[in-house]
């Protein structure tokens, strides 16, 4: 039986994307212990407290690592790697390097957080891992990279659309990122506060230019392809994507209000965050009228639901982001657990959430197996309610703690106190959310790793397939 | 669009635009500060023998600043104090006055911070606490700050059940432990107390907030924090606090005592002999001055105990360059006050006085006891 092409490119895709979910699985499950490890030591200090490997700073700094590179970086190859190998209508080839580089890359990762926490930290946003590891996390990332251009390269359709920009975009700012980051901080490190500028705008940028147009980049792909109907206003999109192009590098230092940098640096961002809410309106247009059309459809198909979750989570919480970095509100809440909300939004009600979507979207095509739908649905809900929870949780608990925090006449302990409900809050919220991503990974391992003692009739569900 | 060259050029120089406006920009702007003095001449130049700010830190702080920051310290504490019109630092008594980039220039590990779960650590060298409060903070933050939620790091201290001379004292409901600061803990607390912010620069003079409204009360963490200053008119407090960074101090500029005589001024028995109580002290201060400048060696008795070794001169020749006069008599009126000892100031003029009658001993011929005894006891 001749296979159709697109089979062909699954069956191409398959070993490469599989070990790149599971490995994005395994993370997800590291980083969601170290954020519980981290939430329990916020509400009871004394917890681990006599193990040095486990100060609150150092698993904070992990987890956030963790999750960034770990699950975040992984997960980033495997969906990239699918989708262009899809849109490209070409083959994958070099799965074995792809293989290779990933290896790597996930022991960098582990050496690098083994690293910190054996008290080696670098002092910069999201490139706290030691420096040895950088140079092997490059060249992994650029092995991997420049195989998924190959395919982009080699695609029949010489037209290009959104979900190619934006995956492609990401997958060239993070090593230039890097680089830039790189060479002003350790090569040639700037004096005094300007390593500080510049270790603010690698790390949000890392998440803003690298997560960010990736899991926008699989909404635009997954809402049409589902839906089977064109994006709402699709000549937008394009408008957007050069907005958050031209703009996002800008924004991201208005988080340096008031401190000791030159004055125009966070002017600069304030402005360019206010101008992004036009492609923030761009996306949120695109997605939901598109969506919105056809609700049962996006109610019924759960991955679009995980998607639908995340773009209207992106909407909201970037609005809400803008709010927060005008000056006179920023006034409030720049120092406060503000950030962490900003941070968990992002990362997890946006970023995450779509990953999951297209990640249950791609199993069955690339494995031929589904996971069941208890499961999935146990997935969702549970990753809604601790996302809701923990989101709610930072952002009450961050203007209790911002506000609080600008009465002179309040004693620093009293403002901790009235902020110490909303820690143990999110201590349970990262309970919730480790149990339903470990039933994800579990899942997925099961449909990723099938037990080669299974029943017959399975196995020749997988022949078939 | 379609074109992935083309397409790569431009998203890259999209991003190079924003890097080099806030890294050439930034630099060209103020890559090149120095420090400078308080107030310079009309002309602009830094008026001669002016203190020039900021200042480097000593060896041993620039060790804890890396300790600081491979304990993941800088998750919690931010370390600016922001401008009036961001925020209301200078109300709650985290700074003099805001920040300002020339503050960091001679830091190496510049830790800005981004949340402050717990207080501004930009000038906390300069609040009243004593370092045995700060190791007690490190040790265990909840035996002096009801309520915290710092993560206490007992793997920096050795815990005993009995005192010894430089252990510290803690009260822990019942019982009490007595715990032994390591060279870490050490570097820590000497990092903490060098972070201050407490001179004036050009381009920023301290905030007039506070003294305009006397009323709001400067809250910080602390209960009730043990001074070393506060009980004192404040030219002796400045004098004190200058002569405690001095004793603290290795390299340039420091003194180097608490490495023999411990951070309590206990010594260590048998070894090095205590500062507290001590006749030698507390007594005639010529004597003292006369030790210091050029050293001791020799049989010595202490508080009854007797001790034989070698304490480097800092008045002539140290390991580093000597101490000047202002120097000698902060640490002198330091020893002489904190522990629990009280005994008059030494100024600058008596240290100068004693430098001009032993001018012309060898700067290498250190005192005996008993040299210092007899000179001393005809008087």
């Amino acid at each position: 039986m001749k296979k159709n092409p697109e089979q062909e490119i699954d069956q191409s895709a398959r070993f490469a994307f599989s070990f790149f979910v599971a490995s994005a699985g395994l993370w997800l499950l590291a980083a969601a212990l170290l954020a519980y490890i981290a939430a329990a030591k916020l509400t009871d200090p004394l917890f681990l407290s006599s193990l040095e490997f486990f100060t609150y700073g150092k698993i904070k700094v992990s987890q956030a690592n963790a999750f960034v590179y770990g699950w975040g970086g992984n997960s980033i190859f495997a969906v990239s790697l699918w989708i262009i190998a899809r849109l490209s209508q070409s083959l994958v080839r070099g799965s074995i390097f792809l293989i290779f580089a990933g290896a790597i890359w996930n022991l960098s990762i582990t050496f690098g957080l083994l690293g910190i926490l054996d008290g080696h930290m670098l002092g910069h946003e999201l490139l706290e891992m030691p420096k040895q590891v950088w140079p092997a996390l490059l060249v992994s990332y650029l092995i991997i990279a420049f195989i998924i251009f190959v395919v982009f390269r080699s695609r029949k359709q010489k037209v290009t659309i959104a979900p190619q920009w934006f995956i492609i975009a990401a997958l060239i700012w993070f090593p230039c990122l890097f680089l830039f980051g790189w060479s002003g901080l350790e090569l040639n490190p700037g004096r005094g506060t300007l390593q500080s500028i510049l270790s603010i705008w690698f790390g949000q940028n890392v998440i803003w230019l690298w997560l960010t147009p990736v899991a926008l980049g699989c909404a635009y792909y997954i809402i049409p392809s589902v839906l089977n109907r064109p994006i709402d206003k699709y000549y937008l999109a394009v408008f957007g994507f050069w907005c958050i192009a031209g703009l996002a590098p800008w924004s991201v230092v208005h988080h340096l209000e008031g401190g000791p940098v030159p004055m125009w640096v966070p002017a600069i961002g304030t402005v360019m965050s206010i101008a992004m809410v036009f492609p923030i309106a761009v996306a949120s247009t695109n997605f939901h009228s598109t969506a919105f059309q056809d609700v049962s459809k996006v109610w019924n198909y759960l991955p679009l639901r995980f998607v639908i979750f995340g773009t209207l989570s992106y909407t909201i919480s970037s609005y809400i982001g803008v709010i927060f970095s005008l000056p006179a509100v920023a006034k409030l809440t720049q120092f406060s657990i503000i950030n962490e909300f900003h941070f968990n939004q992002r990362v997890y009600g946006f970023f995450s959430m779509i990953i999951f979507g297209i990640v249950y979207h791609i199993l069955p095509q690339i494995t031929g197996r589904e996971i069941g739908t208890a499961a999935k649905n146990f997935h969702f809900w549970t990753s809604a309610l601790g996302v809701f929870a923990l989101l709610l949780a930072y952002l009450v608990g961050g203007l209790t703690h911002g506000v609080l925090g600008q009465q002179p006449s309040l004693a620093w302990a009293t403002v901790i106190e009235s902020v110490k409900p909303y820690f143990l809050i999110t201590e349970y919220a990262f309970l919730i959310l480790g149990f339903s991503q470990l039933v994800f990974v579990l899942n997925l391992w099961k449909v990723l790793v099938p037990n080669p003692f299974a029943s017959s009739d399975r196995q020749a569900n997988l022949k078939t397939a | 669009m379609n074109n992935i060259f083309k397409f790569s050029i431009y998203i890259f120089l999209t991003l190079s635009f924003a890097w080099l406006a806030f890294v050439v920009g930034a630099t060209n702007q103020y890559g090149d500060l120095e420090p400078t003095a308080e107030s310079l001449e009309e002309d602009g130049s830094i008026p001669p023998d002016a203190e020039l700010f900021p200042k480097s830190m000593a060896g041993i702080a620039q060790l804890g600043a890396k300790e600081y920051l491979s304990l993941g310290c800088a998750t919690c504490h931010t370390q600016q104090v922001r401008s009036e019109e961001a925020g209301f630092d200078v109300e709650r008594g985290w700074g003099k006055r805001p920040s300002v980039p020339r503050d960091y220039i001679l830091q190496e590990e510049v830790l800005l911070g981004h949340n402050r779960v717990g207080p501004d650590l930009a000038n906390v060298g300069m609040r009243e606490y004593s370092s045995e409060w700060l190791h007690k903070h490190l040790f265990m933050p909840q035996s002096v700050v009801e309520g915290s939620i710092c993560q206490p790091s007992p793997f920096l201290y050795e815990e005993n059940k009995e005192a010894s001379v430089d252990s510290i004292e803690i009260t822990n409901g019942e019982t009490n432990i007595f715990i032994k600061p390591s060279l870490r803990a050490n570097r820590i607390v000497a990092y903490l107390e060098s972070l201050h912010q407490n001179y004036e620069l050009p381009e920023i003079a301290f905030s007039d907030i506070l003294e305009e409204d006397q009323s709001v009360e400067i809250a910080s963490a602390v209960a009730e924090p043990e001074t070393i200053a506060t009980a004192f008119p404040s030219w002796l407090s400045e004098q004190m606090e200058s002569g405690k960074e001095i004793y603290m101090k290795v390299g340039a500029g420091g003194g180097l005592c608490y490495t023999c005589h411990q951070i309590n001024g206990q010594g260590i028995p048998g070894a090095f002999p205590p500062l507290t109580g001590s006749d030698w002290v507390l007594g005639d201060k010529e004597r003292l001055i006369k030790l210091s400048i050029h050293g001791l060696m020799g049989e010595i008795e202490v508080n009854g105990e007797k001790y034989n070794g070698v304490m480097a001169g800092f008045g002539i020749q140290a390991g580093g360059p000597p101490l000047n006069d202002q120097q000698i008599a902060d640490v002198l009126t330091y020893i002489r006050n904190d522990w629990g000892n009280s005994a008059s100031a030494i100024s600058p003029e008596e240290v100068a006085s004693v430098r001009n009658s032993v001018k012309d001993r060898a700067p290498n011929q250190m005192w005996t006891a008993a040299e210092l005894q007899s000179n001393s006891s005809p008087d």
